[in-house]
């Protein structure tokens, strides 16, 4: 297992609960889709997987070391977030310096990692955009930079909120393979979304949430 | 326990306004922590929930640490507090500038949290009964509204970049101060874009379509309220005699 959720209960407000003792395990190599009603607490599921939010009690071991215990850098090196609004995790004035953002924080500017960021600007098909300024582009573009820029880390799982929110059908496609050949070097995924045929597509299993407790929680493929 | 005051909006602008006049005034250390208690009172009469106003200037703390050690190293007066070689660190001086940089912030916040407990319809509406163009009076209503949508996305724009694998506490200060620079750029672009989009919104929603407009809801002050804006005038002025004459 790499994500394992213990008992965590949480509310923004006292006496408020959004989360109600939920207990989980998410593993690399699985396609883990978190669906529910708008309320049901999927989007502060996967803030608590990625350590935005603090449990009120319980705990969330990933790779075996609690959150509580880590600093987001520390999780960020280990789990891709996509936020619901690409925009908030955009900070570079063009696409080229987006991608290559991540790679200049941790010093780790090579020759080999810049072929990456290069793999990544074809694979999302934004080498076209490389000189564009990012809060222009579309809802569906801002939302692949925002997926590119997170796999430059090399994550070895991903949270993943709407991800195909302002996507057309072939970009969806597009991005249903990405995450297939992500899947195939085992990186293990959490995908919030109401989408149909995204599901039925690529979930292994399926999580549905109803008033802060697991309603059911279903394996499609064996 | 009393109940809580139910005043007119205008009349909290002006309690506000007062409070905020003094601690911007005021320098001596003994009238600002007076100050400070007062507002307090004021706070505690209104039922407001203090804690949260204390727990947004605790944010603020290492700043004002910070400026009381740039005062004590700017200015030779007061006695030295703490030195390295000849060059001062902290001062008597300095130390008294930063807790009075503290006062100031606390006391300006806890008085403005006071206009939370009215709608910011009802404030937009008592200042357009001040005679304020409604324009401006939509503005103020406009900038209270997105002020917590603001602040969430500060957060997670901040959070989304240490998910970048950006260890904070561990790099060092030159590299910390460029890492927060990345900061400015989603939070100006989401500013200018929901401006336009705004903009937008309301151009279809004919926005000054025409010159006059009126209200179907108006506010009226009772004697309590005119009671209130006479005491926070009377006190002010009080204070300021005191302050300038002994």
């Amino acid at each position: 297992m790499f994500i394992h959720v213990s008992e965590v209960s949480f509310g923004y407000k006292k006496g408020e609960e959004i989360l109600k003792a939920i207990s989980l395990t998410l593993r690399q190599n699985q396609f883990t889709v978190i669906r529910g009603d708008n309320g049901s607490g999927k989007t502060t599921l996967g803030k608590l997987l990625v350590g935005i939010l603090k449990p009120d009690s319980g705990s969330i071991f990933i790779d075996g070391r609690k959150t509580s215990q880590m600093s987001l850098g520390e999780i960020g090196k280990q789990i891709g977030y996509l936020f619901q609004e690409p925009e908030r995790q955009i900070f570079t004035s063009t696409v080229g310096e987006e991608l290559s953002l991540s790679l200049e924080l941790n010093n780790e500017k090579d020759s080999s990692q810049q072929d990456r960021v290069t793999e990544l600007l074809e694979l999302f098909q934004l080498l076209p955009l490389i000189n564009q300024f990012p809060f222009f582009l579309s809802r569906g573009e801002k939302q692949r930079l925002a997926m590119a820029s997170i796999l430059v880390n090399q994550p070895k799982f991903l949270v993943l909120d709407e991800p195909t929110t302002g996507l057309d059908q072939v970009r969806r496609r597009v991005l249903s393979e990405l995450l297939l050949a992500q899947r195939a070097k085992g990186v293990g995924m959490a995908v919030i979304t109401h989408d149909e045929e995204f599901i039925n597509r690529l979930a292994d299993r399926i999580i549905v949430l109803e008033g802060g407790v697991i309603k059911s929680d279903t394996f499609t493929k064996a | 326990m009393i109940p809580s005051l139910r005043l007119d909006p205008r009349a909290k602008l002006v309690i506000v306004i007062c409070i905020s006049t003094l601690a911007v005034f005021l320098e001596k250390l003994s009238f600002m922590l007076a100050l400070l208690v007062a507002t307090l009172l004021v706070a505690w009469l209104f039922q407001l929930h203090s804690s949260r106003s204390i727990g947004r200037i605790k944010k603020v703390l290492s700043v004002i640490i910070f400026i009381a050690m740039l005062q004590s190293l700017f200015t030779n007066a007061g006695t030295p507090l703490l030195s390295i070689g000849h060059i001062t660190i902290i001062s008597t001086y300095g130390l008294q500038r930063g807790v009075g940089v503290l006062l100031r912030i606390s006391i300006i916040v806890l008085s403005a949290a006071l206009l939370t407990t009215s709608s910011s319809r009802d404030i937009v509406q008592g200042l357009i009964q001040w005679k304020m163009p409604y324009e401006l009076a939509f503005m103020v209503s406009i900038g209270i509204r997105f002020l917590p949508l603001l602040a969430e996305e500060i957060q997670d724009t901040f959070v989304a970049l240490q998910l970048r694998g950006v260890e904070l506490k561990k790099i060092p200060m030159k590299r910390k101060i460029k890492t927060y620079s990345y900061l400015l750029m989603p939070m100006v672009s989401s500013v200018l874009i929901k401006g336009r989009e705004l903009s937008m919104a309301m151009e279809l929603r004919a926005f000054r379509a025409y010159p006059e407009r009126s209200s179907l809801r108006t506010l009226k002050m009772k004697h309590m309220d005119y009671a209130f804006i006479l005491l926070s005038l009377s006190l002010t002025s009080a204070v300021f005699y005191i302050y300038m004459h002994y």
